[in-house]
C-alpha cells in the first residue's frame, strides 16, 4: 500500500504512476475537489470548458478518478503521523471520524503557500496573498474586489494580476520588487527551458492586452482602507495581493523525522534522493516540498515518487535548473523589514507586533525566534506560525545583527501537529483501520 | 461562462446569505460584499479572508455552534448558521 | 584575570529556579553571575503550565515549602511587576466515584494550614458551569494559582540585570574550578568565572552539573505532554483536575499514567495536562498519550470536544528518588548548592526554593526546616 498526502500536481502523478505499476493507493487530501493550488477549478455544475494548461491535470483527474487501485480520501486532514516496525500509520481526520492509514511507502506531496511579508495596514480586510485573490476566483467564480494592486515579487503575481483582470477586475498596476535585468541570472534556465520563454511573452502580451502596468523595483510602504502608498504616493484600490514566493509546508515530513535543508534563498525544503526518497527509508516526497518550482516540475517529481522510473530525470533536472535560477531572479532581501513601523502587527493571530519583538529582545534577552515566541506568542496562534514563523525569525536575527542559522530556519519550519483535530475525535480513537 | 444559480441559504450574524452549491462560506460572502468576517480577539480589528486556502485561519468563524472554523475550506450547507 | 570574572555567586540554569534564586541572591547583596547553555526558560520551565499549586501536596515539607512559596510569588509580583500573567485562579478537584479520599485529603490538609473547601455537586456547578454531569462532589483551593512561566522567568531576570547581576545565556559550563574540595568557578564557552559559591538550579540536568563538579546527584526526567486547544472565550474558570491527580503526581510508577488536568489561560487557549511517563529524554510523540489525556478532559468537560487541539508540547521534570526537591549545599564539594529535583511543581516551588537556599548560603536563620531537602540525603554525610 502507497499512501499519498496532497492531491495536487505532484501528488495526483504519483498516484497514477504508482496504480500504473499495479500499486494499491490511497490518495488523502485536504481539499473537496483534486488539484491542489495550482489545478483549482470551478466545480461542475459551471459547466465550464478547461483552459489549455489543464490538459495535464483532465488527464491525471480522469485517470485517478476511474483507477480501482486508486482510493480516495476528500476532506481528509493527516494530523498526526509515525513509523513502527517499516510501516507508516498515518492518523486522518475524515468528517468528524479520525482513521489510521498504514501503508509501506508514503508520498508527501504537501506543496507550498505564499509568503507574505508584512507591511503596515496588511492585516486590513481587502489586503491578501495572491493565493487567496486567485483561488476564490479559480475555485468559487469570486472577484473578491474591483480595483487591484497586485504587489510583491515572483512570476506567479503574472498569471494572478492577468487572471482578475481578464474576470473583469480592474488591476490598477503590478509592483514587482526585483528588477527584470535580474532574469540575465536564470538565462541557462531558460536555454534549457524554451517553454518558459514562450510562457513569459504569452503573460507579457497578456498585461499589455489588459492594460496593467508592471512597475518594477517597487514595494508598497504600506495600505489604508482605500488604497496604498507607494514612493510616498498614494494608488487607489479597494484589493490589494501579495506574494513574495512560497513556503513548502513540511509538518508531516518534521513529525517523520526526514531531513529538512535549508534552500539557497534560506526557504527549508525535504532533502530528497534522486529517487525522491527523504532520510527515512520508505518516506519520499515530491513537489513544492522539496523546493519551490512549478507545476510541471512537480509532476515531474510525482511521477518520479511514484514510480521510481529513472527516465524523468534529465527532464527534472532541467526545470530544477529553471526553478533554481528563478530564485535568483527573484529573490527576498531583508529591505522589506524597513517599512514596519512599531506597531506593525507581525504575528496576524495572536496580535503580536514589531514592537512587542523588539521588547522580547531587548528586555526579556531572547536571542532567538523560539524564545520570541515564547515571550510574545508570536506564531503560538491558529495558524502555528505558518504566516509569521520566518518573517518573525528574519527579524529578531536582524535585530541582533547576525544571520539566521540553518537550524533556526529548519526548527520554523516544524510543527508538532500537521493539522488540528478536535478533543472529541481524538478522544474518540480510532474507528477503523485501513 | 454560466454562472449557476444560488441555490443554497445560510445565515451570517443573522443575515441570510445565498450560495452556490460547491462555495465555501468564505466565497459566498464575499461574493455577497461582506468583507469583514470577524473582529480579532485581542485588539477587536476587522479581518476577511487572507490566504484563502485552509493555512492563516484569518477567516475564522463559528460554523452551527463550533468555533474557530475556517470558512475558506468550508463550504456551505443548506440551513448553516454562521457567525463572527 | 578582570574583576570583571569575579562574583560573589554564580547560577547555573536560566530556568524559573535559577532566576528566582538569583533575584534571592541579589537582594541579599550578592554579585550574580548566571550562566545557561541554552536561552532563558529553554528547560522545564519553558514547557510547563505555570503551576503554583498546594492542592496537590501531602501535609509535610513540600507543603510546608508551597504554601511559603506561593505567597512569596505575590510579593514577587508587587516587585517586578504584572508582567507575567499571575493570577490567583483557584483549584478545584472534583471526585467522580468514592470522594472519602478526596475528603481525607483535604481535612488533613486544612490542619496544615491550607484553604481547602469541600463543595457539593450544585457548589462545583457554580465554580464550574460546564462540568459534566455525574460529579458531585469536590474540593475548591482559592490558593492554587498560575503564572506564564517563561515570562515570569524573563522577567525575574530583567530584576536580576536592573540590579546589577549579569545573565549569560548560550553559555556553556565545561569544567568546574575546584581546590581541595571547595568551588573556585567555572570554565566555560565564554570564558572562566570566578566565585566561591556555585548554585546549581540545571533543572532535568542537574544531575550532569553534580557530576562535572566531581559529585552525585540522582535526578532523572519524567516526561510529560501538554494538549494546547485553539483559543476560546472563557469557559473554564479555575485549574480543574480529579482527585486521581494528587495520587499520580506521588506515585513511584515507572509506566504511564495520566490524570485530567483542565484548565483556561489568559491567552484564551485551554491546557490539558497531566501525563507521566518514565522514559528518559525521549521526546517522541505517544498518540495515545494524546489521546487519552483528551478523553479525559473531555469526560470532564464535554464542552471541549468540539474546541480544536493546536498543538501538544512535551516536557521533561526533574525528579529525584523521594520526590522532594534538592535545596542545600552538597556534601562532597563545599560552595556547590543545589535547587533542583522540583519535578512538576518548580514554577510554584521557585521562590519559597530560593529563598530557603539564600537563607542558608548568607548564614540567615531558615523561615522552615531544611533538611529534609539536604542532599545529603542522597551523598551520604551528617546532616
Amino acid at each position: 500500500m502507497i499512501a499519498i498526502v496532497g492531491a495536487g500536481p505532484a501528488g495526483l502523478s504519483a498516484a497514477v504512476a504508482a496504480a500504473k505499476l499495479g500499486q494499491q493507493v490511497i490518495l488523502i487530501d485536504s481539499s473537496p475537489r483534486l488539484g491542489g493550488q495550482y489545478w483549482r477549478h470551478l466545480p461542475s455544475n459551471w459547466g465550464v470548458g478547461r483552459p489549455p494548461y489543464f490538459a495535464k491535470a483532465q488527464e491525471l483527474f480522469d485517470e485517478v478518478l476511474s483507477n480501482p487501485l486508486i482510493t480516495r480520501f476528500s476532506n481528509a486532514h493527516v494530523w498526526q503521523a509515525e513509523k513502527k516496525a517499516e510501516q507508516f500509520n498515518l492518523y486522518v481526520v475524515r468528517n468528524g471520524v479520525e482513521e489510521i492509514v498504514k501503508a509501506e511507502k508514503v508520498i508527501l506531496a504537501t506543496g507550498a503557500y505564499d509568503r507574505a511579508l508584512p507591511f503596515p495596514g496588511w492585516d486590513l480586510p481587502g489586503v491578501m496573498t495572491a493565493g487567496a485573490a486567485q483561488s476564490m476566483l479559480k475555485s468559487h467564480g469570486v472577484l473578491v474586489g474591483k480595483k487591484f494592486v497586485i504587489a510583491g515579487t515572483g512570476p506567479f503575481l503574472l498569471p494572478v494580476a492577468t487572471g482578475l483582470a481578464a474576470a473583469g477586475a480592474e488591476v490598477v498596476g503590478l509592483y514587482e520588487a526585483n528588477n527584470p535585468l535580474r532574469w540575465i541570472l536564470n538565462l541557462h534556465g531558460l536555454i534549457l527551458n524554451p517553454s518558459k520563454i514562450r510562457e513569459g511573452i504569452y503573460f507579457l502580451k497578456k498585461l499589455r492586452s489588459l492594460g496593467i502596468k508592471v512597475h518594477y523595483g517597487k514595494e508598497i510602504q504600506s495600505a489604508v482602507s482605500d488604497g496604498v502608498l507607494v514612493d510616498g504616493k498614494k494608488i487607489e484600490c479597494d484589493t490589494v495581493a501579495i506574494g513574495s514566493g512560497f513556503v513548502p509546508e513540511l509538518s508531516l515530513a518534521g513529525i517523520l523525522g526526514a531531513k529538512l535543508k535549508v534552500g539557497a534563498d534560506g526557504t527549508v525544503v525535504v532533502d530528497v534522493d534522486q529517487n525522491q526518497q527523504t532520510s527515512i527509508p520508505g518516506l519520499y516526497a515530491a513537489g513544492e516540498s522539496t523546493g519551490i518550482g512549478g507545476s510541471s516540475l512537480a509532476v515531474l517529481e510525482g511521477e518520479i515518487a511514484g514510480s521510481t522510473r529513472k527516465g524523468k530525470r534529465l527532464a527534472r533536472w532541467r526545470a530544477q535548473v529553471f526553478a533554481t535560477g528563478l530564485q535568483r531572479v527573484y529573490p527576498v532581501s531583508n529591505k522589506w523589514q524597513s517599512a514596519l513601523t512599531p506597531q506593525t502587527i507581525l504575528c496576524r493571530c495572536e496580535e503580536v507586533s514589531l514592537a512587542d519583538i523588539h521588547g522580547a529582545i531587548d528586555e526579556l534577552g531572547a536571542q532567538d525566534g523560539r524564545s520570541a515566541k515564547l515571550f510574545t506568542r508570536a506564531g503560538m496562534g491558529l495558524c502555528q506560525g505558518r504566516v509569521c514563523g520566518r518573517n518573525v525569525s528574519e527579524i529578531v536575527a536582524c535585530h541582533l545583527s547576525r544571520d539566521l542559522t540553518a537550524e533556526e530556519r529548519i526548527n520554523t519550519a516544524q510543527r508538532p501537529l500537521a493539522a488540528p483535530i478536535s478533543l472529541g475525535e481524538l478522544g474518540d480513537g480510532l474507528e477503523k483501520n485501513f | 461562462m454560466k454562472r449557476p444559480e444560488k441555490s443554497l441559504a445560510f445565515t451570517f450574524n443573522g443575515v441570510r446569505i445565498e450560495a452556490i452549491e460547491g462555495q465555501t462560506i468564505a466565497a459566498a460572502l464575499l461574493a455577497s460584499e461582506i468583507n469583514v468576517l470577524r473582529k480579532t480577539r485581542l485588539k477587536n480589528e476587522p479581518r476577511s479572508i487572507f490566504c484563502g486556502i485552509g493555512i492563516c485561519w484569518d477567516c475564522v468563524v463559528t460554523v452551527n455552534g463550533v468555533t474557530n472554523q475556517r470558512s475558506c475550506l468550508i463550504e456551505v450547507v443548506e440551513g448553516m448558521v454562521v457567525s463572527s | 584575570m578582570t574583576s570583571q570574572n569575579n562574583f560573589d555567586a554564580i547560577v547555573i540554569g536560566a530556568g524559573i529556579v535559577g532566576a528566582t534564586t538569583s533575584l534571592a541572591l541579589t537582594k541579599a547583596g550578592l554579585r550574580v553571575l548566571v550562566l545557561d547553555r541554552g536561552p532563558v526558560a529553554g528547560g522545564t520551565t519553558g514547557a510547563g503550565e505555570g503551576n503554583i499549586l498546594v492542592s496537590d501536596k501531602e501535609p509535610g515539607p513540600e507543603l510546608e515549602l508551597a504554601l511559603m512559596s506561593r505567597d512569596l510569588w505575590f510579593e514577587l509580583g508587587d516587585d517586578v511587576g504584572d508582567s507575567f500573567e499571575l493570577e490567583a485562579k483557584g483549584g478545584v478537584v472534583v471526585s467522580r466515584g468514592d470522594d472519602t479520599a478526596l475528603r481525607d485529603f483535604a481535612k488533613r490538609q486544612q490542619s496544615a494550614g491550607v484553604n481547602a473547601q469541600l463543595v457539593d455537586g450544585n457548589e462545583l456547578r457554580k465554580l464550574e458551569p460546564h462540568l459534566a454531569p455525574g460529579m458531585n462532589s469536590g474540593a475548591f483551593y482559592p490558593q492554587d494559582s498560575q503564572c506564564q512561566p517563561m515570562l515570569a522567568a524573563a522577567q525575574i531576570l530583567k530584576r536580576v540585570r536592573e540590579r546589577g547581576g549579569i545573565v549569560k545565556t548560550g553559555t556553556m559550563v565545561t569544567k568546574f574550578v575546584i581546590v581541595s574540595n571547595r568551588v573556585k568557578g567555572v570554565e566555560t564557552s565564554e570564558g572562566i568565572f570566578n566565585a566561591p559559591t556555585i548554585v546549581n538550579a540545571a533543572g532535568t540536568w542537574a544531575g550532569e552539573i553534580s557530576k562535572l563538579a566531581g559529585s552525585f546527584l540522582p535526578i532523572a526526567p519524567r516526561k510529560g505532554f501538554i494538549l494546547v486547544t485553539a483559543p476560546m472565550p472563557q469557559i473554564i474558570n479555575h485549574k480543574v483536575y480529579d482527585s486521581d491527580y494528587v495520587a499520580n503526581v506521588a506515585s513511584g510508577e515507572a509506566d504511564l499514567q495520566t490524570s485530567t488536568v483542565v484548565e483556561g489561560t489568559r491567552s484564551g487557549t485551554i491546557l490539558i495536562g497531566a501525563s507521566r511517563e518514565r522514559v528518559g529524554f525521549d521526546g517522541s510523540m505517544n498518540i495515545d498519550v494524546l489521546r487519552r489525556l483528551a478523553a479525559q478532559a473531555t469526560s470532564l468537560f464535554p464542552i471541549l470536544r468540539d474546541v480544536q487541539l493546536l498543538r501538544a508540547y512535551r516536557g521533561f521534570r526533574p525528579y529525584a528518588p523521594d520526590h522532594l526537591p534538592v535545596i542545600g549545599e552538597d556534601s562532597l564539594i563545599a560552595g556547590l548548592w543545589h535547587s533542583a529535583g522540583h519535578e512538576g511543581a518548580g514554577i510554584g516551588l521557585a521562590p519559597g526554593s530560593a529563598r530557603l537556599l539564600t537563607e542558608q548560603i548568607t548564614g540567615r536563620s531558615s523561615f522552615m526546616d531544611a533538611s529534609p531537602f539536604s542532599p545529603r540525603r542522597f551523598q551520604g554525610g551528617s546532616a
